[in-house]
């Protein structure tokens, strides 16, 4: 369904662009709109079926030969149309989250802020919808403006950074291949040191430096971020959790396969991940509202951590409990 | 075979547009060949559902419909007037376009993907000059806004046409969900999750909601909203007290040398003890005790007591030591 709102959207503007545009190029068009040549083309179908008809038969003659398009019978039909309120929604509240992202260059930011104040004005009453929207990006400026750099100069950058699973700082380099901000910031880049892709968070990194090399990532495909950043391999090792309720955000920040309701309101929860050290701090955060029940290793290095950390408490702490909590 | 819908809403906004008068819906239905293969094959009642549906597509793109009661002959018409649908100026320079067009594609989410894109596109029409742009090199960075969760959409319509809702919320820890009332004011994207603000109306106060532990559908319900919309809705101090970047304490830590990197970053003063430790000073705020617990041996919390108490009871859990298993439940996010 959205899809035919989409495409009545897209014929709209399309009608009016190509008034102005004999003879336009259908690769032109199809960049300009950010469609497909194959869903121009369909439009171009479609066209040809629309028009005016209550005046008797006023259809749109616009025809292509799959490399240019013409319209036969210019007429005046369309307009440039005022946004409606969801595409004045969608436009400022991106353009405001993005202009208040910490290390953006400052000249994106003043564009973007200028443009935001006249889409405000062109849009009016459109445009009120906008404040009920609001979008935060993480404040992790302290290593971007590097990283920017490291990517448009397309140069290798040397890494302190901390690995969540180890729990301790690594050095490498790696070759930048893009920087994605999804909730957090991270640097997608070809690690030298374990050959693969990786990503970084950049409030991990400890320091950085751009390096004279440059860099030089193997040719990859992009990968496809849909369903997340960070999505484990097929062949990663499974871990199951058990939680109770208090434990249910487990499912919100950990990619899983499966979360199997339990009687006491918690889940069973399946997931795979290359590390699976970094679920012994996972267990350690749970506390009492989950644990790892499998594989059994992993379990028995939670506890043991748990009791070296215990340790350090005294006898008292690993012996009674607290006085007070 | 059926004639697509996108035909179907383009031949009527091409009508709509482009008339002098209103036209009523018989001449609509006329005038468009899908209005009167549905009229030929079906009811009448067929034909009006669609059209009601049609008129309704047409808006949420934008077209401002005008119903005329009077001019036809007791015949409601129907009018979509150029000075009403025109955009007005809007003079972008190729910086500004290039640095919106960047931005517009953050949205991961269909619905807003779509009317971004569309807003685009009805720019481009009008002659915002996007194709000049790349003669310099912009932030090499790509933002996205994820909305996976199902009850985004509905509330987005529902915060946007203040419509109230009910749905299913689990609170955090909660064992099973509740059914909650809610007239929605505003949605906010805080570390990649989304949150609602509104009025509670069983509770008689705002409230905010994660949209990630709504359960099972948001329903709309009929009428309007009963309590005053505020001017100002702040979704993201609420959430953010909640998240423990509100602390107000500090407390102080024992930390392992190179250990814990994030819990260093957010030191407020750091000493060295001796060779292999430091003592920091760190916010105290909501959730610090799981954070800690979570460094296992990397950490010893000096003060103040209830939180030295709070990790060590996680503590004990894991480890199996965990003698009064009816404790209070610890603070979680």
């Amino acid at each position: 369904m959205s899809n035919a709102i989409d495409q009545t959207r897209r014929m709209l503007s399309l009608v009016t662009y190509l008034r102005e545009r004999p003879g336009a190029r259908v690769g032109e068009v199809a960049r300009a709109f950010g469609i497909t040549e194959q869903e121009l083309i369909g439009d171009l179908n479609v066209l040809p079926m629309c028009g005016t008809s209550f005046r008797g038969g006023d259809l749109l003659d616009i025809d292509t030969d799959g490399e240019r398009i013409w319209w036969h019978n210019v007429d005046d039909v369309a307009q440039p149309l005022r946004l409606a309120a969801d595409e004045a929604t969608a436009l400022l509240v991106a353009a405001r989250a993005v202009a208040g992202l910490p290390g953006l260059r400052e000249r994106d930011r003043q564009a973007l802020t200028r443009a935001v104040a006249k889409i405000e004005s062109s849009a009016g009453e459109s445009a009120q919808g906008s404040a009920r929207v609001g979008v935060t990006f993480e404040a992790e400026g302290h290593v971007f403006a590097d990283v920017d750099r490291a990517l448009s100069e397309r140069r290798r950058l040397w890494l302190r950074y901390y690995s969540y699973g180890r729990g301790g700082m690594t050095e490498r380099e790696v070759d930048p291949i893009r920087m994605v901000t999804e909730g957090h910031t991270y640097l997608e880049a070809w690690c030298r040191v374990s050959e693969g892709r990786r990503m970084f968070r950049l409030d991990r990194v400890a320091d950085l430096r751009v390096l004279d090399a440059p860099a030089d990532p193997p040719p990859l495909e992009l990968r496809d971020l849909s369903e997340g950043l960070v999505r484990p391999a097929a062949d990663d090792p499974e871990v199951v959790l058990e939680v109770g309720p208090g434990g249910r955000w487990v499912t919100e920040y950990y990619a899983h396969d499966e979360a199997v309701e339990l009687p006491d309101g918690g889940l069973r929860i399946t997931l795979r991940t290359p590390d699976p050290s970094g679920l012994r701090r996972l267990a350690l955060r749970l506390g009492r509202d989950g644990r790892i029940v499998a594989p059994a290793d992993l379990a028995e290095q939670a506890r043991a951590t748990a009791a070296e950390a215990l340790a350090a408490y005294g006898p008292d702490a690993a012996e009674q409990a607290p006085a007070e909590s | 075979m059926a004639i697509a819908k996108a035909e179907r809403l383009m031949n009527l906004a091409l009508c709509l547009m482009n008339t002098r008068r209103p036209l009523s819906k018989k001449e609509l239905r006329d005038s468009v060949e899908a209005y009167r293969e549905a009229s030929a094959a079906g009811s009448e009642e067929a034909f009006n559902r669609m059209f009601e549906r049609d008129k309704d597509d047409l808006r949420e793109l934008g077209l401002v419909i005008d119903v005329d009661e009077s001019s036809l002959d007791g015949e409601v018409g129907y009018v979509a007037r150029r000075d009403r649908n025109r955009l007005p100026e809007i003079a972008l320079d190729a910086e500004e376009a290039a640095a919106l067009s960047l931005a517009a594609r953050v949205w991961q989410q269909a619905r807003l993907a779509g009317a971004a894109s569309g807003a685009l596109q009805k720019l481009r029409a009008a002659g915002v000059p996007f194709e000049a742009a790349a003669d310099r090199e912009h932030t090499a960075l790509e933002p996205r806004i994820p909305a996976r969760e199902a009850a985004f959409e509905p509330l987005l319509l529902a915060a946007r046409d203040r419509r109230p809702v009910v749905f299913e919320y689990r609170k955090a820890g909660a064992v099973r969900a509740e059914q909650r009332s809610v007239e929605p004011w505003a949605l906010e994207c805080w570390h990649g999750h989304w949150y609602v603000a509104g009025w509670d109306r069983d509770r008689k106060d705002a409230r905010v909601f994660r949209l990630s532990r709504i359960t099972g559908r948001v329903r709309t319900r009929s009428g309007g909203f009963t309590a005053d919309v505020p001017d100002h809705v702040d979704v993201r101090e609420n959430v953010a007290r909640f998240a423990g970047e509100g602390a107000t304490a500090t407390a102080r830590i024992r930390l392992r040398r190179g250990a814990a990197f994030p819990l260093r970053a957010k030191a407020l003063a750091s000493d060295p003890v001796d060779a292999d430790w430091d003592e920091l000073e760190i916010p105290y705020g909501y959730g610090l005790g799981a954070w800690l617990a979570e460094f296992g041996a990397d950490v010893v919390v000096l003060g103040p007591d209830d939180l030295r108490a709070d990790v060590v009871a996680r503590l004990r859990a894991v480890a199996g030591q965990d003698t009064d298993q009816n404790a209070t439940q610890g603070a979680q996010r």
